[in-house]
């Protein structure tokens, strides 16, 4: 495995409906902007066109919703002192409520939803509630993830109860 | 320009497709800020190496503007609604097919439903969305 000994990461078994997480912030730049344009290959006009962004309700260029996504993303694996032992992402179901600009400080709020087993005994199933707050508390994303997560591996489960 | 009148329910596009390679998979932990995924791509599956899920995701995004067709002005992402079905792996070759399935006009723009899936090099589909976006209704003159 990647990581070094299985108490660096959460378990199902550990993980708790309610539990819940709060990330450190972000400052969205312009490079991550531009950087996001480049690997997406979303050049679309609301993300790479200041002149003709500031005519537009926004007044500026905004962040594409799929970069609030993935650093929100990387905030919420910061968010955790110990990380889930995610497999998996299997879905999601997400709403864009308001503009990321250059500039704005995101962070996220994780919840944990709900739990559930698969027809496989290795691994089972958590909902994770997120919301992408910024710098003044507005919600701008905010959805459920479902993730897959690994079960304590039966020899460590076997320790454990020795 | 196509504005949200021009738009049919049924259209259906394929994009061009683009290669997921090891680089896209080191931008995407460098933006996202995710360093997990270079975990979970260093696990030594015999399939291949997987990427992020949502690289994927991000990468059939952007292959949507480059159908050689008039785009309309999109005036923001709504909603979405995505599920990953099998891995994309480091280098796999994915398009998207894209239908258009509703459209609801509002008071100064329209919301347009997408379908979309995300196809890789045996034709197999890895990934499904539907997507809402709020697109410019032609401008009276």
């Amino acid at each position: 495995m990647a990581r070094g000994s299985d108490g660096d990461r959460q378990y199902f078994e550990e993980i708790q409906v309610g539990d819940e997480y709060q990330s450190p912030g972000r400052t969205v730049t312009e490079a991550d902007i531009v950087a996001f344009a480049g690997l997406s290959g979303d050049y679309n006009v609301l993300h790479t066109d200041a002149e003709f962004m500031r005519s537009s309700i926004f007044g500026e260029r905004i962040a594409h919703g799929l970069l609030g996504l993935a650093i929100s993303s990387g905030l919420g694996s910061r968010a955790m002192p110990r990380p889930f032992a995610t497999m998996a992402f299997l879905g999601l179901r997400w709403r864009f409520k308001g503009p990321i600009k250059i500039g704005d400080t995101i962070k996220v709020r994780l919840r944990v939803a709900d739990k559930r087993d698969t027809s496989k005994p290795d691994r089972g199933i958590v909902t994770i509630q997120r919301t992408v707050l910024n710098q003044r508390g507005e919600t701008v994303q905010e959805g459920d993830t479902e993730i897959m997560v690994e079960r304590r591996p039966a020899r460590t489960a076997a320790r454990a109860h020795a | 320009m196509r504005y949200f009148e021009d738009l049919e329910v049924g259209e259906q596009f394929r994009t061009p497709a683009r290669t997921v390679t090891e680089a896209d998979v080191l931008a995407y932990a460098a933006i996202s800020g995710d360093h997990e995924v270079l975990d979970r791509a260093a696990g030594g599956d015999p399939d291949g190496v997987p990427a992020p899920e949502f690289l994927a995701f991000a990468v059939s995004s952007g292959l949507g503007f480059r159908v050689p067709v008039d785009q309309p002005p999109i005036l923001a992402f709504m909603t979405f609604d995505w599920r990953a079905v099998a891995p994309v792996r480091i280098g796999d070759t994915i398009h998207c097919r894209i239908r258009i399935a509703q459209k609801r006009p509002m008071k100064d723009a329209g919301v347009l439903v997408e379908k979309r899936e995300v196809v890789n090099q045996r034709g197999e589909v890895v990934q499904e969305a539907e997507y809402k976006l709020l697109v410019a209704r032609r401008p009276a003159s």
